[in-house]
């Protein structure tokens, strides 16, 4: 293929940018699912809160105040929609528990589309985020003029950070270590007295926090219109089964692939449309389990 | 007399369908239904029989039986377009074309259990969505749809107006009955015994996954059947058809009028059909939102829809006969 060191860089770059947003939603997805065991339909309409929310502080108050408030009000609502819904239906079948988050992912994506219409909103960019990056003053290996979109860059960033940051309360600390017990077998977690249910709850209020700060940064990237929930959660999903169901190493894999995929078949736009079904195609004929996949999870 | 009896017995349900179904047209204008949403109902009345076959045997939920529904609305587009303006040949070839597709993605996506199924069967819809939206875009139309297919005829007959109900309505009682049948034979059992307990009937040597193919193409077909007299009725095809809001809609259809029972689901696509085209005059762009918070009610207070609602009616109606 020919192509330049300059263009290479480019399609890494927007490969990454890509990625991070999947990363950011199957992240939370997979948390859910390898604690709760629940396939939150409804995790898509989070992000569209984070993102209304965001764009409505944003516009009113400034950015500062939406990235502080965002993701507190993401981590509260999950708390609540784990208490007052999803609670009810760990006894019931997985079909049930898909139906009941289908539902209220219809039912939030309504509430908002009534209340901010069914337009996309404009997310004004900060100023110390808005404009272009010259890539050539940091790299030198690049040749001549080369720019990048700065917000798109910090997006990476904050999603290296979060990522980051999950990790470390997951293996690091002793709250980590219960739910990667409570993930394992959260029935002996139980014999052990160990109250795993209320950290369950907490798990959820995490992921639907990461919800939230995706939203916060990425809502100037993705867009703020109501159809943008169930337009992630689709590419959201299949990182997970990529990566693999539960897998939170396997999901960010999965989600640098898939943005990558997009990335580098940008040119060919035929190819571009299907990329990460080809991808997920040859993931279940080869490994149905996903890239990091624990043997016997669901199979 | 023994015979007539179980006769009775066994398609009480059939005539009793094909009674209300024939007679429409006389008394559903008298609920303010308008002539042709009779018609669409009938359609949804096929793709939910289907669709039960799937989610109310096997216990299988599939976010994207749209795939099949669209897929077989673009073929029989296409086919009055191009070949012939005779819907036969072009329901033919569109319910084969649909069942095609739903070989290939039922082998890749009942691999594992029922969570990924639902995951999948939505994401392969959704890529056929884009793919009709972008690379197909000659075929389909793209954003603007199919649009330019003659006025299709069966054989002499125009297809308009009541000659497509009543077409319709005669498919939906054939394939209502065939679903019966299905529903007590053998291969029936199998698939409940996969929704009862697919582990202890792997154990007794039984290949379940060929039942779960099974159940799952039969099911495509009809939705491919739908899906193909959708665009007899009214000779256009939107890019709607392969979205996941027509994937969705199906699941809550089936779950409001009550999975599994064959007769609930077709409640609940009349239900909801009347919802949305009569009830929502009041409820204007808000039909939606209530429409979702009905099935959020159904699924955590009554997860056997209509059906149950019917069936504790009549039990507490029993109970207090009998008191007394």
């Amino acid at each position: 293929m020919d192509m330049t060191l300059n263009a290479f860089t480019l399609y890494i770059l927007t490969g990454l940018q890509l990625g991070s947003i999947f990363v950011l939603i199957a992240l939370g997805l997979t948390l859910i699912f390898g604690t709760l065991g629940v396939v939150n339909f409804a995790h898509g309409a989070l992000y569209l809160i984070a993102i209304y929310l965001a764009v409505s502080i944003n516009n009113a108050l400034g950015f500062g105040l939406a990235l502080i408030l965002v993701p507190p009000i993401l981590f509260v609502f999950g708390v609540l929609m784990e208490r007052g819904l999803i609670q009810r239906f760990y006894d019931r079948e997985h079909t049930d528990q898909i139906l009941v988050t289908f539902g209220l992912a219809i039912v939030l994506q309504e509430l908002l589309k009534w209340v901010f219409g069914a337009n996309n909103i404009p997310f004004a960019i900060p100023s110390w985020g808005n404009g272009i990056l010259m890539l050539h003053d940091y790299l030198p290996f690049l040749e001549g003029f080369v720019v990048y979109p700065k917000w798109r860059l910090i997006l990476v960033v904050v999603s290296i950070v979060t990522v980051a940051a999950v990790f470390a309360l997951l293996h690091l600390t002793r709250f980590g270590l219960v739910i990667r017990a409570g993930m394992r077998d959260a029935e002996m977690m139980q014999f052990l007295g160990v109250n795993i249910n209320r950290r369950f709850m907490i798990v959820f209020g995490l992921g639907s926090m990461i919800a939230g700060i995706a939203g916060v940064f990425g809502g100037p990237v993705t867009q703020v219109s109501p159809e943008v929930g169930m337009h992630l959660l689709v590419p959201s999903f299949l990182v997970v089964v990529i990566g693999g169901m539960g897998s939170l190493g396997g999901a960010v894999i999965a989600g640098i692939l898939i943005g990558m995929a997009q990335s580098f078949t940008a040119p060919y736009i035929n190819l571009n449309t299907v990329i990460i079904y080809l991808i997920t195609v040859v993931i279940l004929l080869v490994r149905p389990r996903g890239l990091l996949g624990a043997k016997g999870v669901f199979e | 007399m023994h015979n007539q009896q179980s006769f009775w017995q066994l398609n009480k349900a059939v005539v009793l369908f094909a009674l209300v179904a024939l007679t429409m047209p006389l008394w559903f204008p008298l609920i303010n239904g308008y002539s042709g949403l009779d018609t669409k109902i009938m359609i949804f009345c096929i793709f939910l029989v289907g669709f039960d076959i799937l989610l109310g045997f096997t216990g299988y939920l599939s976010f994207g039986h749209a795939a099949f529904f669209g897929i077989a609305a673009y073929s029989t587009g296409l086919m009055l377009k191009n070949f012939s303006d005779n819907i036969i040949p072009a329901i033919i070839v569109a319910v084969i074309a649909a069942t095609l597709v739903a070989i290939v993605i039922g082998l890749l996506t009942l691999k594992r259990t029922g969570i990924y199924f639902s995951i999948l069967t939505l994401a392969f819809a959704e890529m056929f969505h884009s793919m009709a939206m972008a690379m197909l875009q000659t075929w389909t139309g793209g954003e603007n749809g199919l649009t330019g297919m003659p006025t299709p005829m069966l054989f002499d007959i125009k297809m308009q107006g009541s000659a497509v109900f009543y077409f319709t309505a005669i498919m939906a009682i054939i394939l209502f009955y065939v679903a019966k049948r299905i529903e007590r034979s053998p291969v029936g059992l199998m698939m409940k015994a996969i929704k009862c307990n697919q582990t202890r009937l792997e154990y007794t040597g039984i290949n379940a996954r060929k039942y779960k193919l099974l159940a799952f193409v039969i099911s495509a077909m009809y939705a491919a059947v739908a899906g193909a007299l959708m665009v007899v009725y009214e000779p256009f095809v939107g890019h709607e058809f392969l979205g996941w809001h027509q994937s969705g809609e199906v699941v809550i259809m089936s779950v409001i009028g009550g999975v599994g029972t064959l007769v609930g689901p077709m409640i609940g696509a009349a239900f909801m059909l009347y919802f949305e085209n009569v009830l929502s005059v009041d409820l204007g762009e808000q039909w939606l939102l209530v429409l979702g918070l009905i099935f959020m009610f159904v699924v955590i207070f009554m997860p056997g829809g209509f059906m149950e609602a019917v069936d504790r009616i009549k039990k507490r109606f029993i109970t207090t006969a009998d008191s007394e």
